[in-house]
């Protein structure tokens, strides 16, 4: 047959292979996550009005929703890595936690000032430096996610993509909520979907050719 | 002998129950082969993919045209080959197998826009229809669902081996029209078929 060749070659000096789990990638992503984390921390990044922030909503608002989007966008990520798992049930629930997080942020901003203030409270020159500090922050995620999803098998690798995007994106910004001196919710709102949104699409574009198997 | 004594209806149905009883332990084995093979055991990978290579040819024989299915076949021995390590053999191995036959056959589906098609005359001889009247009749089913003007253009140009130009003037479509119609059709099939791995 034509594939005799091909058999003869897949086993001619085979070797044993560690067998992929999703413990084990959750394993290194987190372990990952609290390397970036604490060295964050350690460079001393972290906002100089810390224990003031702590005492308002929106500051937890902020690390919460980033977290939550983070931690689930991650379980589906890798949990996709596996070709018997879609992503695509795991990707509505990000979406509608996406849109109850923004929600939350919605009422917190309705009890602030009205819409007068809107172009100083957006302050895009912060704001340009905040997104581009969150992709920064958000690249090891990518790299990381983009490794582990090449070693595995995902079977819907568009959706696989989508969600390793959100997960870097969502860490990435999640990071940054120690530095940024912003609680603004509409100010969020705006440049950490941004951020987020060009992490998510970079990674929707680049990962499906380079995890192609 | 017992079975002497069956009716015709007995004795087919005891057939049914032995063949399903074979093909259950043949999976089975091909699980315990496969945990074999992550250990790096070569005669038991060999055994294994001889096995597989057989399954993949009914698998594909009726769902793409019969030039397609030893590259398939080559690109999913290989495809196993790359991803054995994410197979686990606490999960049945035909499970794990089925979902890689049909992620490689969604991306054989994919090529075919990309791939140049000749037209073929009633002259040419062929040794055997089988395996394209099967093919043929699981793409018609497909191409049934999917919108009438997409599936029209996927039949005369990937099918019938026309040129855009002629798809255009037998549709009344512009040339645009049809390389869309062509390339939103075939994407929406790969859907299609990945709304069934979904459900599955």
């Amino acid at each position: 047959m034509r594939t005799d060749p091909l058999i003869d070659r897949l086993t001619h000096d085979l070797k044993p292979v560690r067998r992929r789990t999703t413990l084990t990638d959750a394993g290194i992503l987190a372990g990952l996550g609290g390397i970036e984390l604490g060295l964050f921390l350690a460079m001393g990044f972290s906002r100089s009005d810390m224990p003031m922030a702590m005492h308002l909503p929106s500051f937890w608002w902020k690390l919460a929703s980033l977290g939550l989007i983070a931690l689930v966008s991650g379980i589906v990520a890798v949990v996709s890595f596996d070709p018997m798992n879609s992503p695509r049930r795991g990707l509505r629930w990000i979406i509608a936690l996406i849109a109850a997080c923004l929600s939350i942020g919605w009422i917190l901003d309705a009890s602030r000032d009205g819409a007068a203030m809107l172009l100083m409270r957006l302050d895009w020159q912060d704001g340009v430096q905040c997104l581009y500090k969150m992709v920064g922050l958000s690249v090891p995620a990518v790299i990381t996610l983009g490794l582990l999803m090449h070693r595995g098998a995902p079977t819907d690798r568009d959706g696989t993509a989508l969600a390793a995007g959100l997960a870097a994106a969502a860490w990435g910004a999640f990071v940054f909520v120690f530095a940024c001196p912003v609680d603004d919710p509409l100010y969020v709102a705006v440049w950490y979907s941004l951020g987020c949104g060009a992490v998510t699409l970079l990674a929707r574009l680049a990962l499906p050719p380079l995890t192609r198997w | 002998m017992a079975w002497a004594l069956m009716q015709p209806q007995e004795l087919n149905a005891l057939g049914l129950r032995l063949r399903v009883r074979n093909a259950d332990e043949e999976k089975h084995a091909w699980s315990g082969l496969m945990a074999s093979a992550q250990r790096g055991d070569a005669v038991a990978y060999r055994r294994l993919l001889s096995e597989v290579r057989t399954w993949l040819r009914r698998y594909y024989a009726g769902r793409l045209p019969p030039a397609m299915i030893d590259d398939v076949i080559q690109e999913t021995l290989i495809a196993i080959h790359e991803k054995r390590q994410t197979y686990d053999p606490a999960r049945p191995f035909s499970a794990w197998l089925s979902v890689i036959a049909r992620y490689k056959w969604i991306d054989a589906l994919r090529t075919m826009k990309a791939r140049h098609t000749e037209t073929l005359h009633a002259d040419v001889a062929v040794p055997d229809h089988e395996e394209a009247v099967t093919s043929a009749w699981s793409l018609e089913r497909l191409l049934e669902q999917i919108k009438p003007a997409q599936s029209e253009v996927i039949r005369l140009v990937k099918l019938q081996g026309l040129s855009i130009a002629e798809a255009s003037a037998a549709t009344g479509q512009s040339a645009p029209l049809v390389k869309v119609n062509i390339h939103r059709g075939l994407k929406r099939l790969a859907s299609l078929l990945r709304g069934e791995l979904d459900a599955d």
